[in-house]
């Protein structure tokens, strides 16, 4: 296995774990966590790809850097809903999120 | 002799309708001065029609002025007009029969809030008739055809609030289309058939005169049959006959112009006009004559058992009208149109004597009235004057008309003129019992009737005066009226039809005579001894039951179906549209729980799907 | 003098301009909006006059034609031998011909009758004029534009602010009218895309010789297409190519799917069950634009692209054409004759008049065209003159069921004796514009299918029997005292009333007015006809 090969098994660990919390927890501020997790597992590709790809370059570490700072904003605004919400509802349980659906 | 007023005579029918246009525009403020716009403006059309015809008395030339109005790039429609010795003679009969009628309206419309209203309507009828009568093609003649129609229409229901008069106004109207369009389709048979989509009569004339030309005889009895239909439906034939007796809802000075002497004689100068495509075809010749001798005798039986006395009156026209198709039909233009032109003054004249009855006495039943003799007196004569005449005694105007008639129908066939005198027998004889019911006997108790004033007796008496004399233009002995009218001496049978025919008047008037003044045969045992014929007499041989049982029903029972129709399979297919695409659009619903995981799940295996295809596609 | 300004697109923008002047004005009162509104719709209206006044009939749409370039889509294609470029071009083209010249006139006419029948609008008008000033410029563009992707944005523009008038100012059913009226037009407007789709993919095709190659472009100029279609055009030199071949299939494909379309909105038998629901509900100041021009649109979409782009075609199914024609006549006049609402009655009576417009388009020939479109005219105003008196009546009874009302000739006899004309010109009595709709319609008809023609004048005498009824039900007969204070029309409601009646009477006496314009337009069409029959 290429150095490459393990950063990206590991960035698709990671990935999957993530997903699986998305998918399966009730807390809403686990799926946040979890989502954090697989946006930090495309970081760590596009890192990889940048020092170890086939045209390496250093396109990859700035859009890691975008990455990161657009996750940071989308972190904020998402426990900014959550609070809101946890006022209004008393519960930040993800099944119970079906306002649109009313 | 040249033409000086011929070239003119566009301005017959523009006077009237210059003073149609003045009322309706300013009509509110206008009440017997409109009634004088519209009487000087009919006494115009009347002198310039008097003028054109003594010059074509002198001998002038036919006129005849045409201009474009549309114009395709394969064929023209034009309008024009055309002075002939026939289209004069129609003239001068409407210009007549017109102007009097509006100097008789005078006194009889006075007391009608709505008098510049009526003044109006018979403008725009007097325009439009004589429109038709100039007519230099077929086509503008069908467009005012329609246009008498429409204000005969307007006139029938012009006492609008009256419900039968709403109900005879839509039955005239509706009934008279149907033969309109038998002409409608007459005028498309002719544009597509005639060389060079000609309409205008003259060259009609011309490729009928030639044994049609170019047009093949089944076509040419069709294209005659077509124009007889609406001939039917205009002038009151069976079986198109059941709108004029309930046109006498109308004003009667209406019934004596249109119903009477004009709009109703349109039919027989239609086919007058049209007259080589007749005699191009034997059959539609027959036709003509059959339904003119049947509609002749049918509606005078249906006359002799009418209570009405405008009714009565009105099956007579009937009747006469179907004797002048007679006369056409047994090939004699002349006979047809000189029973049309003394028609025209005596029924004219009584109608409107019958008219100043009515405003005596205000009834139309004549089981009411009586005795009226003594008390108006110039009424009871021009009256008598006018049944004499209807009735064929010599020497007024009717018998001359009349025994022209039977005379060409003997020379062509003895039925028909055997129908013929027969009907003048019933003639005579309903005529006898409407002037005995109303005129003689006594008086009944508690009328007050009066004569009516001047302005209505003045009319009756020169129309009186013109149903004596009318009839000398043409004798037996004296053949003036025929050579002028189609420039060959007419011929006549001899002194059979003459005998018979005032025998038949004679016996009718005796007979009548008989049962209704001096009581010898008792008509009501004589009634009672056949109710059922006198039954089927009173309700015009159902035919009005008929009609509204095969075709006002059926319709409106159609109708109703194919509204059912309409909004169970028309609109259903379109529901089901609809509710297939809602139904769908719920199925969606119901997967849009809310649940984002659930979203996100579906999202990762179609992902999974999506990729497993592709790759699965570059793996095979 | 009118050559030297855009005339064309000064009649179709102005009336959008004015919608966004409205719009901007900070007006709120009625009249004031009335009165903007109004001078926004008399100068296309007074332009339109003057252009129908100076127009010379010529073959091919004569001296107002405007063409600029509006967008071009370079479409990538692997490099051929002698082509320099091959491109999707959608230009901005109008022009006026015989044929769409009488329909412009008529919109300006109706819109402005309309716009002052609009005093019965009792709420938001800020919003009415700005939306029924957008509905103008969508009717006035798909008349004036030469380009199918223009006809179809213009199309498309007059159903969304009719369908807000309908469903804001309409009466008791609006929404659901509303509703009906755009699922039913959209998706007649759905199969008009989607044959324009293949006609310009096909028959849009020119090359021009350039100097790097051939240049070839797309698009979807009218004049373009009609040039391929009927066969004169670069078409029949590339017709070896399998990708711009327009085969048989495809033709009738595009044919079949137009005559639906703008049957639909005609509307034609069996299609016409949305436009009961509009006349029913509408109010009456856009059921008179609905009815007197949206309507002629399908009248207009079926000569201009369906008949004049297949005449082949059409030859093959001019009966089938004029047997739905016959049907939708017989078949509304007999559904009318039962009806006991008024605006219903006029509603099927229009099915049947429109039959009328089929059959004349059936003929394939210049006196049935001319009388389609004198019936489409005629008709448009005697149904705006109709529904323009059913208004006020309605805004004084309150009702229009014929077994409500009854001898209003006694307290409104101007109003009566105006409906009794309208009624008598949609009856087809000569010397009223009706007639020759009707009459040259059955004319043309009768040269190729004659049984056929006498079908439909059947119906000619049943509209006698359902508008007698209707009208006589209305203003004769004895009246109820319910109606004794109503008060005759205002000056706002007379002045279109007359107006309309004048015209109807003018076109039935002097129909050459409407005519003339129209003399050459249809002969390259009569032509194809005719030199189609052989082949």
């Amino acid at each position: 296995m290429t150095l490459l090969g393990s950063y990206l098994t590991l960035a698709a660990v990671l990935f999957c774990l993530g997903l699986y919390g998305v998918l399966t927890k009730r807390n809403a501020i686990v799926v946040l966590l979890s989502l954090e997790l697989m946006l930090n597992a495309v970081n760590l590709n596009l890192v990889a790809f940048a020092k170890y790809g086939m045209i390496p370059s250093l396109t990859g570490h700035i859009f890691t850097l975008f990455t990161i700072s657009v996750a940071a904003a989308e972190a904020a605004v998402g426990v900014a809903i959550l609070i809101v919400f946890y006022r209004r509802r008393v519960t930040v349980n993800v099944d119970e999120f079906d306002e649109l659906r009313r | 002799m040249a033409t000086v007023f011929a070239a003119y005579a566009w301005l017959v029918p523009v006077l009237p309708l210059a003073a149609f246009a003045l009322l309706t525009a300013f009509g509110r403020s206008l009440r017997t001065t409109g009634a004088w716009v519209a009487i000087t403006a009919s006494l115009g059309s009347l002198v310039l029609a008097l003028l054109i015809a003594g010059e074509r008395l002198a001998g002038a030339e036919d006129y005849s002025q045409s201009f474009d109005w549309l114009v395709f790039g394969t064929a023209t429609l034009s309008i024009g007009i055309d002075v002939t010795n026939l289209t004069t003679l129609m003239m001068v009969i409407v210009t007549v029969v017109g102007f009097l009628v509006n100097v008789y309206s005078y006194g009889y419309m006075r007391d009608d809030e709505r008098m510049t209203v009526f003044y109006a309507y018979v403008s725009l009828f007097l325009a439009s008739m004589l429109g038709l009568v100039l007519a230099d093609n077929l086509l503008m003649l069908y467009i005012f055809w329609e246009l008498v129609g429409v204000c005969s229409f307007l006139l029938i229901g012009f006492w609008y609030y009256k419900p039968e008069a709403r109900d005879a106004a839509k039955k005239a109207f509706i009934v008279t289309r149907v033969g309109d369009l038998g002409l409608l389709i007459a005028v498309l048979l002719l544009f597509w058939y005639m060389p060079g989509h000609a309409l205008d009569f003259s060259s009609i004339n011309n490729v009928f005169g030639n044994d049609g030309g170019t047009i093949s005889a089944g076509v040419t009895t069709l294209i005659a049959l077509l124009i007889f239909l609406g001939a039917v439906g205009k002038s009151g034939q069976f079986p198109l006959h059941v709108w004029l007796p309930d046109a006498m809802e109308g004003p009667t000075p209406i019934s004596a112009l249109i119903h009477a002497a004009t709009m109703v004689a349109a039919g027989v100068f239609l086919v007058a006009r049209t007259f080589v495509i007749f005699e191009a075809s034997p059959a539609a010749m027959a036709t003509v004559a059959a339904i003119g001798a049947f509609t002749a005798i049918f509606a005078a039986t249906i006359a002799l058992a009418q209570n009405d006395i405008k009714r009565v009156l009105a099956y007579s026209t009937v009747s006469q009208l179907g004797y002048m198709m007679l006369g056409l039909g047994v090939g004699s233009i002349v006979a047809g149109m000189f029973h049309l032109f003394t028609h025209a003054f005596f029924k004219a004249l009584l109608f409107l004597a019958a008219g100043s009855v009515i405003h005596a006495v205000h009834t139309q039943d004549i089981r009411e009235m009586g005795g009226l003799a003594g008390r108006m007196k110039t009424t009871a004569w021009t009256f008598g004057i006018g049944a004499l005449a209807l009735a064929g005694i010599p020497p007024l105007a009717g018998f001359w008309s009349k025994d022209a008639i039977l005379a060409a129908a003997l020379e062509q066939n003895p039925l028909l003129f055997v129908v013929g005198a027969v009907t003048a027998f019933l003639t005579a004889l309903y005529m006898s019992r409407l002037f005995y019911m109303v005129f003689a006997g006594k008086p009944k108790d508690g009328s007050h009737a009066h004569e009516s004033p001047a302005v209505m007796t003045v009319p009756l008496v020169v129309l009186a005066v013109l149903s004596v004399i009318a009839g000398f233009v043409e004798t037996p002995w004296y053949g003036w009226f025929g050579e002028w009218l189609t420039g060959e001496s007419a011929h006549h049978a001899g002194y059979l039809a003459m005998i018979v025919a005032t025998a038949a008047g004679l016996l009718g008037l005796y007979l009548g005579w008989l049962i209704w003044q001096k009581g010898t045969i008792d008509g009501k045992a004589l009634a009672a001894r056949m109710p059922g014929l006198v039954r089927v007499l009173e309700r015009k041989y159902y035919i009005d039951e008929f009609y509204d049982l095969v075709f006002v029903r059926s319709l409106r029972r159609l109708g109703h179906a194919l509204r059912r129709f309409d909004a169970v399979v028309v609109d259903g297919v379109v529901w089901l549209a609809a509710a297939t695409a809602q139904a769908v659009g719920r199925l969606n619903t119901r997967m849009q729980s809310g649940q984002l995981q659930g979203y996100l799940l579906a999202a990762l295996f179609s992902v999974v799907i999506l990729v497993l295809a592709v790759a699965g596609r570059r793996l095979w | 003098m009118l050559e030297a300004i855009p005339v064309l697109s000064l009649i179709t923008w102005i009336p959008l301009a004015g919608a966004l002047v409205t719009m901007l004005l900070p007006l709120r009162n009625a009249r004031a909006l009335r009165w903007v509104a109004g001078v926004f719709t008399a100068v296309p209206l007074i332009l339109a006059a003057l252009l129908y006044a100076e127009y010379k009939p010529v073959i091919g749409g004569g001296s107002y034609e405007e063409a600029y370039t509006w967008l071009t889509v370079p479409l990538n294609r692997d490099a051929a031998e002698g082509i320099a470029s091959l491109e999707l071009a959608f230009d901005y083209l109008m022009g006026v011909d015989g044929l769409s010249l009488p329909l412009v006139l008529l919109t300006g006419i109706v819109s402005m009758m309309a716009l002052l029948a609009s005093v019965h609008i009792r709420k938001r008008w800020k919003t009415f004029y700005v939306l029924f000033l957008i509905l103008q410029t969508g009717m006035y563009g798909v008349f004036l534009t030469r380009d199918v992707v223009w006809f179809f944005i213009f199309f498309e523009l007059t159903l969304i602010p009719a369908f807000f008038l309908i469903g804001i100012w309409g009466l008791e059913g609006r929404e659901k009218a509303a509703n009906r009226f755009l699922v039913y037009n959209g998706v007649g407007s759905a199969l008009m895309l989607l044959a324009f789709l293949i006609l310009v993919a096909t028959a849009g095709f020119t090359a021009t010789p350039g100097a790097g190659g051939d240049m070839l472009r797309f698009s979807g100029s009218y004049d373009v297409l009609l040039a391929n279609l009927t066969g004169s055009g670069p078409q029949t030199s590339l017709a070896s190519d399998p990708i711009f071949h327009l085969t048989d299939g495809m033709k009738w494909a595009a044919f079949v799917l137009l005559v639906i379309a703008f049957g639909i909105k005609l509307p034609m038998f069996p299609f016409h069950t949305w436009m009961l629901r509009v006349h029913a509900e509408a109010p009456p100041s856009i059921v008179m634009v609905h009815a007197g021009v949206l309507l002629k649109m399908g009248a207009y979409g079926l000569i201009r692209f369906a008949a004049q782009l297949f005449p082949d075609e059409l030859r093959e199914s001019a009966t089938v054409l004029a047997v739905l024609g016959v049907t939708g006549i017989l078949y509304g006049a007999v559904l009318a004759v039962v009806q006991k609402e008024f605006r219903l009655l006029l509603a099927y009576s229009s099915v049947s008049h429109m039959g009328i417009v089929l059959l004349g388009v059936a003929s394939r020939n210049d006196i049935g065209l001319t009388g389609a479109v004198f019936q489409a005219v005629s008709h448009g105003l005697i149904a705006a003159l109709l529904f323009l008196i059913v208004g006020s009546l309605y805004e004084r009874t309150g009702t229009t069921r014929i077994d409500e009302l009854g001898g209003l000739a006694k307290s409104v006899p101007f109003m009566s004796g105006i409906l009794l004309t309208a009624g008598l010109a949609t009856l087809g009595l000569p010397m009223l514009s009706g007639f020759w709709g009707e009459f040259l319609s059955f004319l043309g008809l009768f040269e190729s299918m004659k049984v056929l023609t006498v079908f439909g004048v059947l119906g000619v005498l049943l509209s006698a029997a359902y508008m007698l009824r209707g009208v006589l039900a209305i203003t004769f007969g004895p009246q109820s005292t319910r109606y004794d204070g109503i008060k005759e029309a205002r000056f706002v409601e007379a002045l279109p009333m007359v107006a309309l009646t004048a015209l109807i009477v003018l076109l039935g006496v002097y129909p050459s007015l409407l005519t003339d314009p129209m003399q050459q337009s249809f002969e390259p069409l009569v032509e194809a006809f005719k030199s189609g029959v052989g082949g």
